[in-house]
């Protein structure tokens, strides 16, 4: 087919694959030898860990733990939690769901209804306050189309990936039968931010999902992280929001009417619950047989889909396709499979929390028994 | 008494000298090339009986290929080369691949232990070197040496474009891109794209499925319309196939579905196409272009080699053409790279 190839060049060809190969039992000899060397490393690391918990309990004691909190800064906290007119509902601190405000409060004191204080009260659970339930859950499919998102080295689409989890995550939220799922796409369609956000406003989301998958330079490194609204904490979160905002056909006069949003704190406190959530789980379950893959937690990050919807909304970032173990894992269904399960996870144990929360009969007797203990102590 | 004598000592000569062979492990086809003039291919599974039942069913250990897929309901059914590489962590899948390779050099040498093996494998381009090492411990049993080398660069020391050539091998797990410069090609010089032969099979199992939900098929028949048929761009006549509808064959059309299936792999194979050549050298971009050699199942989409030529047109002359012999051109390859590889080097690697 081709004209004859010298003999002296293939020779250096041959002469480099000998290399190559011998090169590679080398290098497998020597995975071996580092393998060997880890688990000893290990055991001894497990050592160290037993000895210093061991010196600890001991040194504990002779020490008394440090007092954290004050007489003074108790005070200061009541003094602020007087102020505010709901004392019998059930407040918890917004990020913090399994540990409820410390407030002792004094409902004698004026009850003037002061709904700017409660809306815009972050320690308060709007939500709960209100008993608000979801019912409709949009979930966003990032990218699409002309758009691929990201693309890794052997070629997989961001956007096919998370279209496939979109789809499983919808059949696995519609099995309770308790919800409304829609998808901003279900197809290989571009849809701009600006449709995003007005699909989701127009189907009156109670919840707001959007998946995508990272992408860094550093190839040989994999991360979880989730983000709700609000300014950037890093620059790599700015530089994030700046690539998932590019094209996003939204105008000047709706992006006022955006901003105008950014002060609502049920949405801010619920988009940063169910953040944690998804984080939480999403990375439990990638981590159980991937040491390699790191927890970023949730941040803030000025994603203009999620600044849009009006419903609380958050955009989960499961994983880095720049990864190239990653991006293999990412094309097979079984693990796919795993990431949509951990997000299901995570917004059902949101969605529990948030019934279970608002039933909280006991923890509201609790506070009204301490409240009475208080007033008797004068 | 004189004949027999020679007869024995060419025997012993034979039995001292090692078999070489020639492998591509593919996702979907798996073939061998032996110097003793035998080639053999199978397909890529392996199925090993559910139970003691099964096992008296289908009177086998183990099955490979054609049988194990006529024996699929009785069998653990391996496809231990999904996406062309062997899944890590997954000791059976580990085991697949070193019974279909041990098949495969029992096929072309019988079963004869007396000879040694050497064998050159080729794996995906950008398979990762676990994966070579897997290969190895897979092969070590049987194979007095192995080397292994990357599918489409065994395809191209095949046909001998080794200089200023690209090789794309369109298999069913995996598209692989090589561009040839005189050397061994390095990491920057090849690519795998994931959506290959499988791809157009899931599209097109999908769009028939709504189209004609009452049909009644599986993946495995929607490969063989595929292979029968697969075309791209404008197919004279209309494509017609015989699915069972309530266990009634019927004929239906298609060759829209056939289509749209098979040109869904063509977005990346063009950009990747595109996007290697231009990193080359922009001297010898122009060559390669006009030096584009189809391989794998996948070359044989009828109007694949022309549509190609027409989009890299748009970027200078180009000269895209498919090779001879799909099924045997990887294996023929590293065969042909076994037979030149000096005697000193195998035995430095025993």
């Amino acid at each position: 087919m081709h004209a004859p190839v010298k003999k002296n060049f293939k020779d250096e060809i041959l002469n480099k694959i000998y290399e190559d190969n011998k090169q590679l039992r080398k290098n497998s000899y020597r995975g071996a030898s580092k393998a060997k060397q880890y688990r000893r490393n290990r055991h001894l690391v497990k050592m160290s860990t037993v000895i210093m918990l061991a010196v600890l309990l001991t040194a504990s004691r002779f020490f008394a733990f440090p007092v954290f909190f004050t007489e003074e800064s108790q005070l200061i906290e009541i003094k602020t939690a007087a102020a505010i007119p709901w004392s019998d509902v059930v407040m918890r601190e917004a990020g913090e769901v399994a540990n409820p405000v410390p407030l002792l409060i004094d409902t004698s004191r004026d009850r003037l209804l002061n709904y700017s204080m409660l809306l815009n009260d972050e320690r308060i659970r709007v939500s709960s306050v209100f008993g608000l339930d979801v019912r409709t859950i949009v979930i966003d499919p990032g990218h699409g189309g002309r758009d691929p998102g990201a693309v890794g080295s052997l070629g997989t689409y961001e956007k096919e990936i998370v279209l496939d989890i979109g789809l499983r995550l919808r059949t696995l939220l519609a099995e309770s039968g308790r919800y409304e799922i829609f998808m901003t796409r279900d197809s290989d369609v571009f849809i701009s931010l600006a449709d995003r956000v007005k699909f989701a406003n127009d189907k009156q989301a109670d919840l707001f999902i959007s998946i995508h998958v990272n992408a860094l330079p550093q190839k040989n490194y994999n991360l979880v992280e989730t983000f709700y609204f609000g300014p950037p904490e890093d620059k790599h979160a700015l530089l994030l929001a700046e690539l998932e905002n590019r094209g996003s056909e939204i105008k000047t006069g709706d992006f006022k009417r955006m901003v105008e949003k950014i002060g609502n704190t049920m949405k801010t406190q619920e988009s940063a619950l169910l953040a944690a959530s998804i984080q939480q789980n999403l990375f439990a379950n990638l981590s159980r047989d991937n040491k390699y893959i790191f927890d970023h937690g949730t941040k803030t990050a000025p994603f203009v889909v999620l600044l849009g919807v009006d419903a609380p909304s958050v955009l989960v970032e499961m994983s880095c396709i720049s990864y190239k173990g990653e991006e293999i894992n990412l094309q097979k269904p079984e693990y796919r499979n795993r990431i949509t399960e951990s997000i299901k996870e995570g917004i059902v144990s949101y969605l529990e929390d948030k019934h279970l929360h608002i039933a909280d009969g006991e923890s509201n007797d609790q506070r009204k028994n301490r409240k009475e203990e208080y007033r008797k102590s004068g | 008494m004189t004949r027999g004598k020679t007869e024995k000592k060419s025997t012993e000569k034979v039995a001292d000298k090692p078999l070489l062979v020639g492998i591509d492990l593919g996702t979907s086809r798996s073939s061998i090339s032996a110097d003793n003039g035998k080639k053999e291919w199978v397909e890529s599974y392996v199925g090993w009986p559910k139970d003691f039942i099964a096992r008296k069913v289908v009177g086998k250990s183990i099955l490979f290929g054609a049988d194990a897929v006529a024996h699929r309901l009785s069998l653990d059914m391996y496809r231990p080369l999904k996406n062309g590489v062997i899944k890590e962590g997954t000791a059976r899948d580990e085991e697949a691949v070193k019974e279909l390779i041990s098949h495969l050099v029992t096929l072309v040498n019988g079963n004869s232990d007396n000879r040694s093996i050497r064998a050159v494998v080729g794996v995906p381009a950008e398979s990762f070197k676990v994966n070579k090492i897997a290969l190895k411990k897979a092969v070590s049993e049987f194979a007095e040496s192995l080397m292994v080398v990357s599918e489409p660069f065994s395809v191209a020391y095949g046909v001998e474009a080794l200089d200023n050539a690209m090789v794309i091998d369109i298999g069913a797990g995996t598209v692989d891109f090589c561009i040839m410069h005189g050397t061994v090609p390095g990491e920057d010089d090849q690519r795998t794209v994931l959506t290959a032969g499988d791809y157009i099979d899931q599209q097109l199992y999908n769009s028939l499925k709504e189209r004609y939900p009452a049909a009644d098929f599986n993946l495995n028949m929607i490969r063989r319309f595929k292979e029968e048929h697969s075309f791209i761009g404008e197919n004279g006549d209309k494509i017609e196939v015989d699915i069972p509808v309530e266990g009634k064959a019927t004929r239906h059309d298609i060759t829209d579905d056939l289509k749209r299936a098979c040109e869904s792999i063509l977005p990346a194979i063009v950009e990747t196409t595109i996007e290697l050549i231009a990193r080359f050298d922009p001297e010898y971009q122009g060559i390669i272009r006009q030096n584009i050699i189809l391989a794998g199942g996948g070359s044989q989409i009828k109007g694949l080699p022309d549509h190609l030529k027409k989009v890299l047109g748009e970027y200078g002359p180009a000269g895209v053409q498919a090779v001879e012999d799909p099924l045997f051109s990887g294996s023929d390859g590293a065969l042909a790279l076994a037979k030149e590889m000096p005697d000193d080097y195998w035995t430095d690697l025993k």
